[in-house]
């Protein structure tokens, strides 16, 4: 093989206890699309951050550009000059020009007086994204373009001044905020780009995307690299294996489906945001899976059946053993139905409150001794029973919960939904940010309570989280279910097919 | 400073399952309780005593002083208490020294030109007090304004409505000067008079409210992460519209008590206790209760403020010294919270935590 344009070994990355990254080792070769996969928490992202400058790698590894040396022991602005970044959420400025946000990373075009010459930047823009076939008016905010259109504005702004000479684009789960029916234009891009002699270094957690895609690809969990293979060899199968690793697959695979059984939770015509229309009937004991591209409607079905979507809704539900009445969906927040949200920092955990007053925050109605006043006493005793049960690691129950890791505070936030004793438990994403020990317990803790008849709706883009978990997975797209899988069909290639509707 | 010698984390109860000898619990929990990070305000406030007794030997150590301090400041304690409730739930009234204006001059025109008793005025102004409050939360709560902005508005709405009255003079009559109502701020008991009672009073009930009922938890959910906390089921809007409306009432009552100490309806009463409020309330955010913003903190800060202006009242003549005092009082208590972090911890440069809350590892706390 020729030299790699992109060489990095031994990289290693502490974090206080975790190893983030442990000996990896990546090469771009010149005119090749590498994969860079793995499941969430796997340290791909730490990686990627590491070689934006973004945290300093721990001593000892090595980077070369080409052959040149760079350091990656300093966190710095830039690496060098030619291993250019596309982000996940594009690093664009919604309100300012196609025109703005390239002069942004590369300046403005001035005349003597320092005015801007704006007739120039203009051309310059049109030349850049016009290379990509691209056709946008370079002078209107970016908030009016459409995804695929502001994807191509920053990977054009990544690429800015590069011309001619060979480097590295990065591209950080470009995807995720495009339509399906855009990747496609997005991957001819991406092979363009390839096909100049440049190497690109594409970030996904779709297996997908790799086939489609790449040339190679490396595979990394839990902070290790597993292996780099060329992609023409390995097969769907081989390469989930290679991701998951075995004791997923085993230890955590619903045995089967439970039998016919009576509803905990009926939804009927439910409509909020993308949603355009969803019914399902939720079983005691079931574990549900609802799962979709970002932006299908998944994410929102949980919000919407606890009440907490902000946004018009419609449809309706009820509790089949609580009551025979149908609720109105507007008024679904009356269920009481608790949820783990996606973003746990924003709308989970309370940063400032501790361990005990996170998990007591919608039990204090318990608590009340007379005038009112909280039962300190049992309040401390609830918090502590709940700690246990859920095997939280915290110093104690008055340690601020932000000194928890991610695993941590999620099950802080499961057990005070669990602790309500509620007929449904619904989670959102319930594994972002999680390493694997930890998320292997919140599976074991999810798992329990169906078992004690509790029904579980997982709402989660993770393919992992619904092969581990799931009975039965809703493929949502564009707002309808478009697939139901169940037992053992629940597979990374079927769900995936489903969520593409390929 | 902290005993602990491993973790900057006073706020733990020790460990169930790690029982210490229980005079050792006792004394940890006394040693934080005490701890500078705690209640740094009264070694400052001591500081500040032994100080100005050194500067000014005859004047400052006296009884004089203490009741001066004391009856001095009830009423800008009252209006300090007032914001802590809506800064509890991130909510800024600005508007408690307007409110604070209009009821004393209400009262005063109630009493003194259309000649009701002070039981009736003050009724009536309490009554304008609370629909301000209504006022306040409709614009903040229900029209979704910026607090800070809303309430700034509102403030010069409730000032329009003031020149209105008294065409921006004070109201004075014998009305206000006589018995019954010069008694509400002018009563007393060895030199210590009523609003230092009403002081109390309202600290405490505050304080319940906040530190022991579900309310009060709530309240700081609200204001910590309303998002978060209105997915636990916190009714977060009506919180805090009640707390607009609580602080409008507390303020319009500090108003009563103004009108009654000096004998007259100023229309410009409230405008100077706005910063100082603030800043009380700011400064006592970083007491007690670290980072939430509490009453007894804001107490020990009025007092704080209060001591180290009169002591510099009687050790300088200087006008400006008592504004410098308040702000410099107020830039450092907030870089201390501004930052969360108490000062010995700073003292100690631990490392700061890694940037990814996602990869703080589980072995940092066991």
């Amino acid at each position: 093989m020729t030299r790699p344009l992109l060489r990095v070994a031994a990289l290693s990355k502490r974090f206080g206890g975790t190893q983030a990254l442990k000996d990896v080792d990546l090469e771009v070769a010149p005119g090749e699309i590498h994969a860079l996969i793995g499941p969430n928490g796997s340290g791909k992202s730490t990686l990627i951050k590491i070689l934006a400058g973004y945290h300093h790698a721990d001593p000892g590894a090595v980077a070369e550009l080409d052959g040149e040396p760079f350091d990656l022991s300093q966190v710095a602005a830039s690496r060098h000059d030619r291993l250019r970044f596309v982000h996940q959420e594009l690093g664009l400025v919604g309100e300012l020009s196609a025109t703005d946000n390239l002069a942004l990373s590369r300046g403005f075009a001035r005349t003597a007086f320092g005015n801007i010459r704006w007739p120039e930047m203009e051309r310059r823009t049109t030349a850049l994204v016009e290379r990509f076939g691209l056709a946008i008016d370079v002078r209107r905010p970016l908030a009016l373009a459409s995804p695929v259109q502001r994807a191509v504005v920053a990977i054009a702004a990544a690429l800015q001044g590069w011309e001619g000479r060979r480097g590295v684009l990065v591209l950080d789960e470009p995807t995720a905020v495009l339509p399906p029916g855009e990747v496609a234009r997005l991957f001819d891009i991406v092979r363009e780009i390839r096909d100049t002699g440049a190497g690109v270094l594409y970030v996904s957690h779709r297996m997908d995307e790799i086939f489609a895609l790449a040339d190679r690809v490396t595979v990394i969990r839990g902070g290790r690299r597993i292996a780099t293979l060329p992609v023409a060899g390995l097969t769907p199968r081989s390469l989930a294996e290679l991701m998951a690793g075995e004791e997923m697959e085993t230890d955590h695979r619903p045995a089967s489906a439970p039998g016919p059984s009576e509803a905990v939770l009926e939804v009927r015509d439910l409509w909020a945001g993308p949603l355009r229309g969803i019914d399902f009937d939720l079983a005691r004991g079931e574990r549900l899976g609802i799962t979709g591209l970002v932006g299908s409607g998944h994410e929102i079905v949980p919000y919407a059946v606890c009440g907490a979507h902000t946004g018009p809704v419609r449809g309706r539900l009820r509790l089949p053993e609580r009551s025979e009445r149908w609720v109105d969906a507007r008024d679904a927040d009356s269920l009481g139905l608790p949820l783990v949200p996606a973003d746990r920092a924003g709308e989970g955990v309370i940063g400032d409150f501790s361990v005990g007053e996170n998990l007591t925050l919608p039990l204090l109605d318990r608590l009340r001794a007379r005038v009112g006043r909280l039962h300190r006493g049992r309040e401390g005793a609830l918090a502590e029973e709940w700690i246990e049960r859920v095997g939280v690691r915290t110093a104690g129950r008055g340690a601020r919960i932000t000194t928890l890791s991610g695993g941590n505070q999620q099950k802080v936030v499961m057990a005070r939904c669990l602790a309500q004793r509620p007929p449904v438990l619904m989670l959102c994403e319930p594994t972002a940010g999680v390493d694997i020990g930890t998320r292997l317990q919140l599976y074991d803790l999810i798992e329990r309570q169906a078992d004690e008849g509790m029904g579980v709706i997982v709402s989660s883009s993770d393919t992992q989280d619904l092969l581990a978990l799931c009975n039965r997975v809703l493929v949502v797209r564009d707002g309808r279910v478009v697939r139901e899988i169940g037992g053992r069909d629940i597979t990374e290639p079927a769900l995936v097919h489903a969520m593409e509707g390929t | 400073m902290t005993s602990t010698p491993t973790r900057a984390r006073p706020a733990a109860p020790p460990e169930p399952d790690r029982p210490a000898p229980a005079l050792g619990a006792w004394g940890r929990r006394t040693a934080a309780a005490l701890s500078f990070r705690n209640i740094g305000a009264v070694y400052v406030w001591l500081v500040i005593v032994v100080l100005f007794s050194v500067w000014v030997p005859e004047t400052f150590p006296t009884a004089i002083t203490v009741k001066q301090v004391l009856n001095g400041n009830a009423v800008a304690g009252l209006v300090a208490l007032s914001v802590v409730l809506p800064l509890a739930a991130r909510v800024f009234d600005l508007s408690v020294a307007f409110i604070m204006s209009l009821t004393s001059v209400l009262t005063a025109y109630f009493m003194v030109s259309t000649g009701l008793g002070p039981g009736a005025a003050i009724a009536l102004a309490m009554t304008a007090a609370l629909l301000i409050g209504v006022v306040n939360g409709i614009v903040v709560v229900v029209l979704r304004v910026d607090s800070f902005i809303a309430t700034l508005a509102t403030g010069a709405l409730i000032q329009s409505l003031i020149t209105m009255v008294t065409n921006d003079s004070s109201i004075t009559g014998v009305q206000l000067l006589a018995k019954p109502f010069a008694s509400i701020a002018q009563l007393d008991a060895g030199g210590i008079t009523l609003p230092v009672l009403y002081l109390l009073l309202a600290a405490s009930a505050i304080w319940f409210l906040l530190e022991h009922t579900a309310s009060g938890r709530r309240l700081y959910a609200t204001g910590f992460n309303a998002d978060a906390a209105r997915l636990q089921g916190v009714r977060t809007d009506r919180l805090r519209f009640l707390t607009l409306v609580a602080s409008a009432l507390l303020s319009g009552f500090a108003g009563i008590v103004f009108a009654s100490s000096v004998g007259s309806g100023s229309p410009t009463a409230g405008t100077p206790y706005l910063l100082s409020a603030y800043a009380a309330a700011f400064v006592g955010a970083t007491q007690l209760r670290a980072g939430r913003f509490n009453a007894w903190g804001t107490v020990l800060a009025v007092l704080l403020l209060g001591t180290g202006i009169t002591g510099l009242g009687l050790a300088t003549s200087a006008q400006w010294a008592a504004s410098l005092f308040t702000g410099s009082v107020l830039i450092v208590a907030l870089v201390l919270t501004g930052g969360r972090i108490a000062l010995p911890t700073v003292l100690r440069r631990r490392k700061s935590p890694p940037a990814e809350p996602v990869t703080t590892p589980d072995k940092e706390i066991s």
